[in-house]
C-alpha cells in the first residue's frame, strides 16, 4: 500500500462526507513509518484534515524541547501517535531554549503540565572542546554533560509528574579521526558512545532514554547525517528518516501507556522450521543443517530472547497436536521448547477461533496479540475475521522473518520486572487452572482446591514499577480508567489522607504475582473514597475482588471512616466491571451518563464477603517487611 | 510522459505542468496555476516550515538535489523551474 493518487482521493471523499473513521482507517493502511518523507507530509495534512472526536483516542500532552527545528516531527509525529491510539497535544520549547525553559520555574512549559517532556538533543549538545590526547579531559567532558542532564531531570522531577524522555548522542559519521577515533578515548566518536552509556547508567526512574543513536545507524549514518537541511534551517535529521523516527517515538510513549502488544502466536511449518511436520517427520523437517535450517535456529533464538524478556509466546497451528508437539519434544535443534509457550492449539478449526480461543485462555485482548504465519491465506484469513490483532507480512525467506517482524516494533517496553521474567510461567499456570477447574462440581469446590493466599502491601520502591505498569495497562478490570505515574503515585503515598495499597496472589500452581492496586482517598465526610482500582485479568472470578474490598473495608475502619464509596466511569474496555460493586453489595447512589457511583456502609461490626482466598500470615514473608504488612 | 535524465529533454512547459501538481497536492489546493512570478505571498500556507515540504517533493518528483544554499534562496516559481532545468540536463 502506499499513499497514491487514488488513495488520497478516496480518503478525501470520507472526510468530505463525514466518514472520519473510515477515512483514518484508510490513512493508516495506506503509509508506513518507511514512507518517504513528501507521504509523511501528506498523511500528516490529511490526518490533521480528520476530526479526531470519533476515534476513541487518549488524550496526552507532551512537551518538545529541542535544540534543533522538529516542525515536520511534530506533524508526523502526531499522525503516529494517533495511529498509537493518542491525540497528542504538543508544547514546542522555543528554538534552543532545552534548560532555560527547564530552570524557570515560571516557564511556560509548567503551566502546560505535561505527561511527557521529550528533550530532543543531537550530539551537537555535547560541546568537545579538548586538545589531541586529553583523557582525562575527555573524562571531564563527559561527567559534565551527564551530570547537566541529572540537574535537568531532577528539576522536572520536581516540579511536574511526567515522564522524561533523553535522547542520547547520534554519534556522527565522521570526526577527521578515521578509523583511529575508536581506539583514541578523546575523540568525539570515543567521547559521544562513552557519554550514551553513562548517560543510561545515571537515568533513574521515571526517564527513558531514547536511543537517537541507534535510529541514526539503522538506514546508514551517511543518510541520517545529509548536513543540507542543518545549514538551511537547523534539522538535525534527514527528511527521509522523520516517519521512522516518528514512529519509534510513538512506540515508546504507547509502550509507557501500555499500548505495546504482549503476546506473539506462532504458527509451526515454515514459520518455525522448513516443511510440513504431518508428512516429512521429524527427521525431514529443515531445522539446524542447511542455510534454510539455520535460519530457522536463528528465528527461535529470536523468539526464545523476546519470551526471556516477557514476551508470551502461542502456538496456533493447522496440524495434528502430538505432531505438532514433537519437533519440541524430540528436535535436537529446536531452539524452544513447550514449557516456552504458553498456549499450544494445535488443531483443524479455523485459526481465526483458535486465535479468539488463546486470547480468552489467556484473558489478554485481542489487540495484544501478534499473529505469524508463513500462509499469506491464513494472514488473510485473520486480518478479515479477528481485525484487532496485529499480522504482518512475512517474507518467503525465513532468513528475513525476523527483520520483518522486528521492524514494526510492536514489542517495545520501557522496564523489566520480575513479573516480565516469569510471565510465562504466571500464563501456563492459568492454563492449568483452567484445566482443573473442568473436573469440579461445584465453582467453590474448585476455588477451594486453589489454596489461594492473599496478601496486601502497600508502596515501596521495589513494588512501584510493577504498580505503575498495571495501572496504565489494565484496561479492562479497571473501574476509572485513570492512568498515574510512578511519580503520582509516590505522591499519593506520602499524603496522610490517601492509601496506595497492592495485592498479590498465591495458589497451588505458583504465585501470580502482583495483581491489583488500588488508590483511596479518605474524604472529610468520613467515606473512603476508592479513586482507582485495577486487577489483573488473569485471576477474575477468583473471589480476589471480595478479599480486595475485605481489605479496603478494614482500611476504612482503620482510617475512622464510615462507608466505602466507588465509583465506575465507563470506557470502550471496562464493561466487565460495570456491576462489580452492585455485585460486592454496594447500593447505587448516584447515576449520570452511564457514570456510577456506590456506597458500601460499615457498621461497627461490618460485614464481610465470602471470599476463598485466604489472609497471608504477617510472619509468613520474613525480612520483607514492605512486602507484607498488614493494613 | 518525459522520462527523468536520458534521452527526452525536459521541457519548461512539461516542469511547469509536473510543478504544478506538486504545488496542488502540497497545498490542497485543485485551483493553483502555477506561474514564473508566483511566490510564497501567492499561495495559501507556503511558509518556511511548507517550503521544506515542497523542496523535498520537488527534488524526488524532478530527480535532482538542490544545495543547502539554493534551497534558501529560491524566491519564486520561475528560479525553481531555471534550477530544475539546469540540473536535469546532466
Amino acid at each position: 500500500m502506499a499513499l497514491d493518487k487514488d488513495r488520497v482521493a478516496t480518503i478525501k471523499k470520507h472526510i468530505a462526507a463525514g466518514r472520519h473513521r473510515e477515512a483514518f482507517a484508510a490513512l493508516n493502511e495506506s503509509i508506513t513509518p518507511w514512507c518517504a518523507f513528501p507521504e509523511q507530509a501528506r498523511a500528516a495534512r490529511l490526518f490533521a484534515s480528520i476530526a479526531t472526536t470519533d476515534l476513541g483516542l487518549r488524550p496526552i500532552r507532551i512537551a518538545l524541547l529541542a535544540s534543533s527545528t522538529v516542525d515536520q516531527l511534530v506533524d508526523a509525529l502526531k499522525f503516529w501517535l494517533a495511529a498509537e491510539g493518542f491525540e497528542a497535544k504538543f508544547w514546542i520549547a522555543p528554538y534552543a531554549t532545552i534548560a532555560p525553559s527547564i530552570l524557570n520555574d515560571q516557564s511556560a512549559l509548567y503551566e502546560f503540565d505535561p505527561q511527557i517532556v521529550w528533550l530532543f538533543e543531537t550530539f551537537r549538545d555535547i560541546r568537545i572542546d579538548i586538545a589531541p590526547g586529553d583523557i582525562a579531559g575527555a573524562r571531564k567532558v563527559i561527567e559534565a554533560a551527564v551530570s547537566v542532564r541529572q540537574s535537568l531531570w531532577s528539576r522536572l522531577q520536581q516540579n511536574l509528574k511526567c515522564t522524561i524522555i533523553q535522547n542520547n548522542a547520534d554519534v556522527p559519521a565522521g570526526d577527521g579521526m578515521g578509523n583511529f577515533a575508536a581506539q583514541a578515548l578523546w575523540s568525539q566518536r570515543s567521547i559521544l558512545r562513552q557519554y550514551n552509556l553513562d548517560l543510561a547508567h545515571a537515568a533513574p526512574s521515571g526517564v527513558v532514554i531514547f536511543d537517537f543513536d541507534h535510529l541514526s545507524s539503522l538506514n546508514g549514518k551517511r543518510t541520517w547525517f545529509d548536513p543540507r537541511y542543518w545549514y538551511h534551517s537547523k534539522s538535525a535529521v534527514e527528511f527521509s528518516e522523520i516517519g521512522q523516527l516518528a514512529f519509534q517515538a510513538a512506540r515508546v510513549i504507547g509502550a509507557l501507556k501500555g499500548t505495546a502488544k504482549k503476546c506473539l502466536v506462532l504458527d509451526l511449518d515454515n514459520t518455525l522450521w522448513g516443511g510440513v511436520i504431518g508428512d516429512e517427520g521429524i527427521e525431514g523437517i529443515e531445522l539446524g543443517a542447511g542455510a534454510a535450517g539455520e535460519a530457522f535456529v536463528d528465528f527461535q533464538r529470536w523468539l526464545k530472547a523476546l519470551q526471556r524478556r516477557g514476551i508470551i509466546l502461542a502456538v496456533c497451528s493447522k496440524n495434528d497436536a502430538d505432531n505438532a508437539k514433537k519437533p519440541f519434544q524430540k528436535h535436537p535443534d529446536m531452539q524452544l521448547n513447550l514449557d516456552d509457550i504458553a498456549v499450544f492449539s494445535a488443531n483443524w478449526n479455523n485459526k481465526a477461533e483458535n486465535i479468539r480461543e488463546i486470547s480468552k485462555t489467556l484473558n489478554l485482548g485481542l489487540e495484544s496479540l501478534v499473529f505469524v504465519d508463513d500462509n499469506p491465506a491464513e494472514r488473510d484469513l485473520v486480518r478479515k475475521l479477528v481485525p484487532e490483532v496485529a499480522v504482518p507480512e512475512l517474507p518467503e525467506d525465513p532468513a528475513e522473518y525476523r527483520m520483518a517482524i522486528e521492524k514494526h516494533l510492536y514489542f517495545e517496553t520501557t522496564g523489566f520486572s520480575d513479573e516480565d521474567r516469569n510471565r510465562t510461567h504466571l500464563y501456563q499456570g492459568n492454563a492449568s487452572r483452567a484445566g482443573l477447574q473442568a473436573q469440579f462440581k461445584s465453582e467453590a469446590e474448585y476455588l477451594k482446591s486453589l489454596g489461594m493466599i492473599g496478601h496486601i502491601g502497600g508502596l515501596d520502591s521495589f513494588h512501584l514499577p510493577r504498580m505503575t505498569q498495571l495501572v496504565n495497562k489494565s484496561n479492562q478490570f479497571n473501574l476509572t480508567t485513570k492512568r498515574y505515574s510512578e511519580g503520582d503515585l509516590k505522591n499519593f503515598d506520602e499524603k496522610h489522607d490517601m492509601r496506595v495499597l497492592h495485592f498479590s496472589l498465591l495458589d497451588r500452581f505458583g504465585a501470580n504475582g502482583l495483581i491489583s492496586v488500588v488508590v483511596a482517598v479518605i474524604r472529610p465526610d468520613k467515606t473512603l473514597f476508592i479513586d482507582l482500582w485495577v486487577m489483573s485479568c488473569r485471576v477474575l472470578a477468583r473471589t480476589m475482588e471480595e478479599f480486595i474490598c475485605n481489605k479496603l473495608i478494614d482500611t476504612a475502619k482503620e482510617a475512622g471512616c464510615t462507608a466505602l464509596v466507588g465509583e465506575y466511569i465507563p470506557s470502550a474496555k471496562n464493561g466487565i466491571v460495570a456491576r462489580l460493586y452492585d455485585r460486592l453489595g454496594f447500593e447505587l447512589v448516584d447515576e449520570e451518563n452511564r457514570r456510577t457511583t456506590w456506597r458500601l456502609s460499615i457498621e461497627a461490626v461490618p460485614t464481610y464477603l465470602t471470599t476463598f482466598v485466604a489472609q497471608q500470615e504477617a510472619d509468613d514473608a520474613p525480612g520483607r517487611g514492605a512486602d507484607s504488612h498488614t493494613v | 510522459m518525459t522520462p527523468r535524465g536520458g534521452e527526452l529533454i525536459l521541457t519548461r512547459s512539461d516542469a511547469l505542468q509536473r510543478l504544478n501538481t506538486v504545488f496542488r497536492d502540497l497545498f490542497e489546493d485543485d485551483g493553483i496555476e502555477v506561474h514564473d512570478k508566483m511566490t510564497a505571498e501567492d499561495v495559501d500556507g507556503w511558509d518556511s516550515v511548507t517550503h521544506i515540504t515542497l523542496v523535498l517533493t520537488t527534488e524526488r518528483e524532478f530527480g535532482v538535489k538542490f544545495s543547502a544554499a539554493e534551497v534558501g534562496a529560491l524566491k519564486n516559481v520561475g528560479e525553481m523551474i531555471d534550477l530544475i532545468l539546469a540540473r536535469s540536463k546532466k
